[in-house]
């Protein structure tokens, strides 16, 4: 049949490209092509683009499809193992791209995509529930570490996909706000960017429990540097969110006035690092490996079965997902740093936000 | 001068025995046993002690020896480390010489005897220490320490070990103690309060480093004074004192020709379920992400080296503020020995800002 061997061919493709060699970009590249908007250099870039992002969409299609413990069958994977696909066949069959309307037609095209594929951490974590359920519930988290690393992998490979998409669409605007490269804020200030966070997240704090501890943050708040200040309000907010509901637990009860969370940020040459201390109880170090599992929450699963309704990537809660911390550190590391977590179990938990500053790393490329 | 090689000094049979205790089986002990076994004293219970270790002493000893004679780069040849590698032979044969333990009689010779035995090792680390200094002055300075690694993993197993074998002939020796302290079995505090030793700890740090520096940081310990637990007060205090030795030293260098006040160490002691985590924190400035790993190696300090080539000195017991680059990686040594652990975690250019 036609169709069927087409199919084959397909399908053969989606297989070489995801043999074929990635190509990383460092943040400093980012940075000094992004100021240079000419109609050259955005077509030299999504030139580049269209070579490379077919690669990394295969690489993890392929991954989709052989997973361990009959992951790949379950329902919610193979619908993202198709986004993933569609996504592959849009951009192979595009063109090449030889002017600047082309160029224009494409990024078009590769936002299209970025849209497709933007409820793929809430449909992972409901086809990994999916499994969970069908498992023998004696293998704990320990059992599952094939599992993990192709999640870490493929979460990240995701941020850098997304990062190269978004960077090449936002540099089309004419009317770019000041200190902007793309997504790239070039005199982010990590002070401000903690405030915010920290706002937000108490608010979440309230809306749940009716109080949320204070929050102090200390650092020069006339430093800054360059960074990305979504991924850097996202990891804040998710550390200042757990130790607020450690702290909230553990005084909610009691007489005593909730100690407050510490933010300190400190300026470094080689990094820029975020400290968030709380005194909410601290957790036993031998539950420490379990945080950054991706199938470990302490809450209740506020996941249901409802994926299309697009509202479910947006929806705050205080937990349960499960995917907030090793999230937050695959965000952390795309650019060279790192997330660490220290407790003191009796006292208070500390997390280590180490952001590189050099800008020199490559993307990891998992 | 220590001979170069075995056979030169020490009999066939000696080198054969050594092969085949250094192969055999360890066995280890916990806090708990030595608690346990260490309240109930009786005659009985020091014979049958006795009879354990001079089973399982030799085994532990031989297999260092023979580690010591199988070192990377030529460090076994280093002067400094045939001096140990001596130690430990002489060692091993006294406890094979030994005969049966039969009696208390018996049994309080053999206590004598490993008693002399610790002494004899007491300045292995200096003399180790030594034996590495020797070996980095001959090797080319564009190695860096992370290909020294078989040396560094050697050094780490070789002075847990230690650590183990000290401790189970100071517990046996202390259980001869005929007017033990209270709340004491051997090294082991049953009541021990870790906020106390960490201010005493704080307190001799403070002086070494008034001595060196002509002042100190204020060091200030959290921490509930009542909440007691059992454990090695000597290997708490060593740890600890470690530990603001070099925050206090960071501090220090970071703040001794500024106006500004040095802001005070902070020690949070936490007790928890599993764990009592004691936290000392400094705003002393930090360390660079890409300089951590070579904190706990052997062979890295950042202070001149007090080291000289006087090795037969009791100089052990010395403190000085840096140099050796022992203290961090043997420290953690201790913590691991009885199931904890030491980390640290720094933030570059932490130490001089205001509060937003």
């Amino acid at each position: 049949m036609a169709t069927k061997k087409a199919c084959e061919r397909f399908i053969e493709e989606v297989h070489k490209y995801g043999d074929m060699k990635q190509t990383g970009v460092s943040l400093r590249y980012m940075l000094e092509f992004g100021s240079v908007p000419s109609d050259r250099n955005m077509i030299i870039a999504a030139q580049f683009l269209h070579k490379e992002l077919p690669i990394r969409i295969a690489r993890r299609a392929v991954e989709l499809d052989s997973l361990p413990f009959g992951l790949s069958n379950k329902p919610a994977v193979l619908k993202v193992r198709d986004w993933y696909l569609d996504s592959f066949r849009d951009l192979r069959s595009f063109p090449e791209i030889k002017d600047i309307n082309d160029e224009k037609e494409f990024t078009q095209m590769i936002k299209m995509i970025k849209v497709r594929h933007n409820n793929v951490v809430p449909a992972m974590a409901l086809g990994v529930q999916q499994l969970k359920k069908s498992l023998d519930p004696k293998l704990d988290y320990e059992d599952f570490d094939e599992v993990h690393q192709f999640l870490d992998r493929f979460y990240m490979s995701r941020i850098g996909i997304r990062m190269l998409i978004g960077q090449h669409v936002e540099v089309h605007d004419p009317n770019p706000p000041p200190n902007r490269i793309g997504y790239i804020h070039t005199k982010l200030s990590p002070t401000q960017v903690a405030k915010d966070a920290s706002e937000d997240a108490r608010y979440v704090c309230l809306r749940e429990y009716g109080s949320a501890p204070e929050i102090n943050i200390y650092g020069d708040p006339s430093f800054t540097f360059a960074y990305m200040p979504t991924h850097l309000h996202m990891m804040v907010f998710e550390l200042v969110k757990n130790s607020l509901r450690a702290v909230q637990e553990r005084y909610m009860d009691s007489d005593k006035v909730a100690p407050p969370i510490r933010i300190v940020v400190a300026d470094g040459e080689e990094d820029v690092t975020i400290k968030v201390s709380d005194e909410g109880g601290g957790i036993p170090r031998s539950g420490l490996p379990k945080i950054f599992t991706y199938l470990y929450s302490t809450a209740d699963n506020p996941i249901n079965e409802r994926l299309d309704d697009g509202a479910g990537a947006d929806v705050v809660t205080m937990a349960g997902y499960g995917y907030g911390l090793p999230i937050s550190r695959l965000y952390a590391r795309y650019f060279g740093g790192d997330l660490q977590i220290i407790s003191m179990e009796g006292y208070g938990t500390d997390a280590y936000l180490h952001l590189s500053r050099l800008g020199d790393s490559q993307e990891p490329l998992p | 001068m220590a001979a170069k090689k075995l056979y030169e000094t020490f009999s066939k049979s000696l080198i054969e025995e050594v092969q085949k205790w250094g192969s055999m089986k360890q066995t280890g002990v916990s806090l708990r046993y030595m608690l346990e076994f260490g309240s109930r004293f009786t005659e009985r219970n020091l014979i049958l002690a006795a009879q354990f270790l001079h089973k399982e002493l030799p085994i532990r000893i031989a297999r260092r020896a023979i580690e010591l004679q199988s070192l990377p780069y030529g460090l076994s040849e280093k002067p400094a480390i045939l001096k140990v590698r001596d130690w430990y032979l002489d060692s091993f044969r006294d406890l094979r010489a030994f005969p049966d333990i039969k009696d208390k009689n018996d049994e309080q010779d053999f206590t004598k005897m490993i008693n002399l035995i610790k002494v004899r090792h007491n300045n292995v680390v200096p003399t180790m220490a030594l034996g590495v200094q020797q070996l980095k002055k001959d090797l080319d300075p564009k190695l860096t320490y992370m290909d020294l690694d078989d040396i560094h993993q050697f050094l780490d197993r070789f002075y847990m070990s230690r650590i183990g074998i000290r401790m189970l002939i100071g517990q046996h020796v202390a259980m001869h103690e005929p007017n033990p302290l209270p709340d004491q079995i051997g090294y082991i505090h049953t009541k021990m309060s870790p906020v106390e030793v960490a201010r005493h700890a704080s307190e001799d740090a403070r002086s070494v480093c008034l001595r060196e520096y002509g002042s100190a940081p204020e060091v200030t310990v959290y921490g509930d004074p009542d909440f007691t637990f059992p454990y090695v007060p000597n290997h708490l205090h060593l740890m600890v004192f470690e530990l603001v030795k070099n925050s206090l030293r960071a501090v220090e260098e970071r703040f001794m020709d500024s106006d500004k006040l040095a802001p005070p160490i902070r020690i949070i002691v936490a007790d928890g379920l599993e764990d009592v985590t004691i936290k000392v924190s400094d705003e002393g400035g930090g360390i660079p992400r890409s300089g951590l790993p070579r904190i706990f190696t052997y062979l890295y300090s950042t202070a001149k080296n007090p080291l000289d080539e006087r090795a037969d000195l009791g100089t052990a017991d010395i403190a000085t503020m840096a140099g050796y680059g022992f203290g961090l990686p043997i420290s953690r040594l201790y913590a691991r020995y009885f199931g904890g652990d030491l980390q640290i975690i720094s933030m570059e250019g932490y130490g001089m800002f205001d509060t937003t």
